[in-house]
C-alpha cells in the first residue's frame, strides 16, 4: 500500500529549498482565498498549475482523481444550494451562485493540488528539515518525521488485520453505523498495541544514540537557498501583495451575489 | 499549559506523539473519502475517537499527537488546504481537554483513584463529559476560523463537528480506555508514569477552570449557533444568512479566550498518584 506522494524525479521544482516550497505553499492558500470571482483566481490557478507542470506532479492528481471529481460534483452542487444570486439561470441555479460555487471549487482544488505539488517535490526529511530551518524545534519535527514515516506501515497494519478479521468471520461492511463502530474496535485493538508497544525500546534506542544530548545539531541533509529561490519567493510576494492590493480596492467579488 | 512544553524534553514523550500521530493519521487517511460532509473540509471521521483517548492516556503527548497526527491525515489524504491550520489547533484540544479536566470533572472521579480503570458509572460519565467538551472546543475553534474566512458558516459546521467528534468517542471510548489502560500502564507509558510532576502545571482553582472550560466550550457552541441564527441570520445546521459577520465571530471569541484562561487553570498535577491495576 504506497501512500506516499513524492516522485523521485529531477526538476526545477524539485531543486527548489525546502523552505521555499513549503512558502510557496503557504503564500497560494493567502492569494486562493481573497477572491470570490473565479476569473481574479484564474491566474493564481494557472501559476499553481504551472508549478505542477514544471515538476511533473499531474500523475499524483491522476491518482486522486476521483477524490478530486468527488469534491468538484459535490462542491459544485453544495454552493450552489447555499449561495443565491439575481439573475436566474435554471432550476436552483443563478450566475452569480454558479461562478461562487466554481470559484469555492477551484478553491478547494487548486489547495490539493498545491499540498500535492508539495508533496510530490518533498522528502519527508526535506520536509521536516525545511519546517526546522524555519523555525520548528528539533523534538517536534523529530515527532513529525517519525509520524510521517510510521503512517505508511500502521496503514498497511490496518489493512492485514481488516483482511485477518475478515478471515475470522468479521463482517466490517454490513449494519448500521453503531454496529460497524462496535466492529471497528478489533481492529484498532491490534494496530494500537503493536504500534505502542516498542516504545520503551524505541526510546532506549534512541537516547543511546545521543537523541536530545546536545542542542546544536548537525544533519545529514544539507539546505540552501540560490538565487532561483530568492527570484521564485520575490515573485510569489509580488503576486500576493497584487493580490492584497486588487482586493482592498474592492476587485474581486460577485455583484449581486447573497452568500449562505 | 506547562507540561506541553516541558514533555518535549521527554524522549518517550517525544515518541508517543509520534507513534499517536501515526495511529490517528493511518486511521484517518484510511476513512478518507469515506462520506463527505463539506468537500475539502471534513468527513464522517470514526478516527475521531483517538484524541480524547490519546489524551487521556498519554497527555500532553497525546494532545500534540491529535494535532499533528490530523496535519499527516490532511496530507496524506489529499486534503491539506485552509482548514488544515485551525484543524491543528482544533485537534490539539481535542486531545489536551479530557486530560487537563479529568481530575476535576465535579467530584466523579476521586482524588485517591484517579486511573482509567472504566469500572465504575461515575467515571464513564466523567469520560462523557470530558469528551463532549473537547468535541466541543475542538469545533468552536475550527468553526470560528472558518467562519472568519468566510469559507463555511459557524451554525452549521459547529454542530457538524461536534457531533462528529462526540459520535466517534461517546460508545467506543469507553471502551477502548478499558481495554488499552490497563496495558499502558504495565508497560509503563501511562502519562504520568513517563513525566516528573514537576513538569506539569500547578494551575489554580481548578474546579472553576474545569467549568470555565465547558461554559467556554459548550457555552460558545450554544452561543455562536444562537447569534449565527439570530443576528447573521444563519440557520440552525444550514447555509443561510451571512457568514463571516462581526456578530458571530466577536460572540465567539470570549469563549475561545475562556477556553485558553481556563487551560491554565486546570491543572494535572492531581493525577499523580500512586496506585495499583
Amino acid at each position: 500500500m504506497n501512500i506516499d506522494f513524492y516522485l523521485d524525479i529531477d526538476t526545477v521544482i524539485h531543486r527548489f529549498d525546502g523552505r521555499t516550497k513549503i512558502i510557496l505553499f503557504l503564500v497560494s492558500f493567502l492569494a486562493l482565498v481573497l477572491f470570490e470571482d473565479p476569473l481574479f483566481i484564474l491566474p493564481i490557478a494557472l501559476l499553481i498549475l504551472l508549478q505542477n507542470f514544471l515538476a511533473r506532479a499531474w500523475m499524483n492528481i491522476w491518482r486522486m482523481r476521483f477524490l478530486l471529481f468527488l469534491l468538484t460534483f459535490t462542491s459544485i452542487i453544495m454552493w450552489n444550494l447555499f449561495a443565491s444570486g439575481e439573475t436566474h439561470l435554471f432550476w436552483f441555479v443563478d450566475l452569480e451562485s454558479l461562478l461562487y460555487s466554481t470559484a469555492r471549487t477551484m478553491l478547494i482544488l487548486l489547495m490539493i493540488i498545491s499540498g500535492l505539488n508539495l508533496l510530490s517535490t518533498t522528502r519527508n526529511e526535506e520536509l521536516v528539515l525545511a519546517m526546522i530551518k524555519l523555525g520548528l524545534p528539533y523534538r517536534v519535527g523529530f515527532a513529525i518525521s517519525t509520524s510521517l514515516r510510521m503512517v505508511p506501515t500502521i496503514s498497511t497494519s490496518i489493512y492485514t488485520i481488516s483482511q485477518a478479521q475478515r478471515s475470522r468471520g468479521l463482517d466490517l461492511e454490513g449494519g448500521g453505523i453503531l454496529e460497524r463502530l462496535r466492529k471497528f474496535i478489533p481492529i484498532l485493538i491490534p494496530v494500537f498495541i503493536s504500534t505502542i508497544r516498542d516504545t520503551n525500546i524505541f526510546g532506549m534506542a534512541l537516547e543511546s544514540k545521543g537523541f536530545g544530548a546536545r542542542e546544536d545539531r548537525t544533519y545529514y541533509l544539507e539546505m540552501t537557498m540560490d538565487r532561483t529561490d530568492f527570484l521564485v519567493l520575490a515573485f510569489c510576494f509580488l503576486i500576493v501583495g497584487l493580490s492584497l492590493y486588487l482586493e482592498f480596492a474592492g476587485f474581486g467579488d460577485i455583484a449581486g451575489l447573497t452568500k449562505f | 499549559m506547562k507540561e506541553v512544553i516541558t514533555m518535549w524534553k521527554n524522549t518517550r514523550m517525544v515518541i508517543l506523539v509520534a507513534l499517536s500521530a501515526a495511529i490517528y493519521a493511518a486511521f484517518l487517511i484510511v476513512f478518507k473519502g469515506g462520506i463527505v460532509i463539506v468537500p475539502g473540509i471534513t468527513e464522517v471521521r470514526p478516527a475521531n475517537v483517538f484524541p480524547p483517548v490519546f489524551g487521556l492516556l498519554f497527555g500532553p503527548a497525546g494532545a500534540w499527537g491529535s494535532a499533528i497526527g490530523n496535519l499527516i491525515g490532511d496530507m496524506f489524504g489529499g486534503s491539506l488546504g485552509i482548514g488544515s491550520i485551525f484543524g491543528f489547533f482544533g485537534n490539539f484540544f481535542l486531545g489536551f481537554v479530557p486530560y487537563k479536566m479529568w481530575g476535576s470533572v465535579f467530584g466523579l472521579v476521586k482524588k485517591e483513584d484517579m486511573s482509567l480503570n472504566m469500572g465504575d458509572w461515575k467515571k464513564i460519565a466523567a469520560f462523557e463529559i470530558v469528551a463532549l467538551t473537547s468535541s466541543a472546543a475542538c469545533a468552536i475553534i475550527i468553526s470560528w476560523y472558518l467562519d472568519l474566512a468566510g469559507i463555511v458558516p459557524f451554525a452549521f459546521l459547529g454542530i457538524t463537528i461536534t457531533v462528529n467528534n462526540f459520535a466517534a468517542a461517546v460508545i467506543v471510548g469507553p471502551i477502548l480506555i478499558a481495554l488499552l489502560y490497563p496495558r499502558v500502564k504495565r508497560w509503563g507509558l501511562f502519562w504520568t508514569d513517563v513525566m516528573d510532576k514537576e513538569d506539569v502545571s500547578k494551575g489554580f482553582a481548578t474546579n472553576l477552570g474545569s467549568l470555565l472550560m465547558i461554559i467556554g466550550s459548550l457555552g460558545g457552541l450554544i452561543v455562536g449557533i444562537l447569534v449565527a441564527t439570530g443576528a447573521a441570520g444563519q440557520e440552525l445546521y444550514g447555509f443561510a444568512g451571512a457568514s463571516g459577520q462581526t456578530a458571530v465571530w466577536a460572540a465567539v471569541l470570549p469563549f475561545i479566550l475562556m477556553i485558553l484562561v481556563a487551560s491554565f487553570m486546570l491543572s494535572g498535577q492531581e493525577q499523580f498518584v500512586d496506585e495499583e491495576l
